[in-house]
């Protein structure tokens, strides 16, 4: 980003050609700002008046006030210029409180945690399924199948069930 | 400077930005930068219903040091001249 004279502002990559304009920067850790860009330099660091976070959440959105930004520009992914003719957000997407749009967020962090936990649970479980089923038929095979051999593989195979019955129950799946 | 360079000659064709973030990002080359930050002109995001923010952005500034990939037009490289470049930047020229 060059500090380039007036004349080519606009052939350049610098900020200056969205100065004064409304922009949306998005930043590294997903949030997205709306402002007006007053001032910038060579990092992108930069400075956003009567600045808005954008909260989306499925269909539902909110913009919370912040006031005057600076932004380090180590965080900037990018910054768009709003075109003003078009709508901004498609228009089936409903605007709703702050206070609606941190309960959803809340609520919509909690089911993908959830489902973090059941998609680990069930790798464990999985692998501990399959090394007892491998381990068993290890025994099954070096011993030669007598009956007491083969109870004493499906007495495992309850125990396991019923190990694995437990750590479902925890999951609780229903 | 090579790959500025690179960059330099691709003003005015149409490439996709990969960013580090997944977000895609496919618009005519404005410009570039020593930093390999890039502006893109008539931007259209790849997967549209997945960052409905994006939807009246058409111009954008990308900083360099988020791209992960840049994707060019298949004809958008001379392997000779990249050759010669290349051996030249290494000798330090």
């Amino acid at each position: 980003m060059s500090w380039a004279g007036p004349e080519d502002i606009f052939l350049s990559t610098s900020l200056a050609s969205y100065l004064d304009k409304k922009l949306l920067v998005l930043l590294r850790d997903g949030r997205k700002l709306l402002g007006i860009l007053r001032s910038f330099d060579q990092f992108a660091n930069a400075v956003l008046e009567g600045a808005c976070e954008r909260v989306i959440v499925g269909d539902l959105y909110c913009d919370i006030p912040l006031g005057l930004y600076v932004i380090r520009g180590e965080n900037v992914v990018l910054i768009g210029e709003l075109d003003l003719e078009r709508e901004e957000l498609p228009p089936h997407m409903v605007r709703v409180s702050a206070a609606e749009i941190k309960r959803e967020e809340f609520l919509s962090s909690i089911s993908s945690m959830n489902m973090r936990i059941c998609t680990t649970s069930f790798t464990s479980l999985k692998e501990e399924f399959l090394s007892s089923i491998s381990s068993m038929n290890m025994r099954i095979c070096t011993t030669s199948f007598t009956s007491l051999k083969a109870q004493k593989a499906e007495r495992d195979a309850t125990d396991l069930k019923g190990s694995m019955r437990k750590r479902m129950e925890f999951l609780d799946l229903d | 400077m090579l790959f500025f360079s690179y960059f330099k000659d691709l003003v005015g064709r149409e490439v996709t930005v990969e960013l580090k973030n997944d977000l895609a990002i496919r618009g005519t080359l404005h410009s570039v930068d020593q930093y390999l930050n890039i502006k893109l002109e008539n931007t259209k995001v790849v997967d549209q219903d997945k960052y409905p923010h994006m939807l009246s952005v058409r111009n954008c500034f990308i900083r360099g040091s988020v791209v992960r990939y840049v994707q060019l037009p298949p004809d958008g490289v001379d392997v000779e001249l990249l050759h010669d470049a290349t051996r030249r930047e290494a000798r330090g020229g």
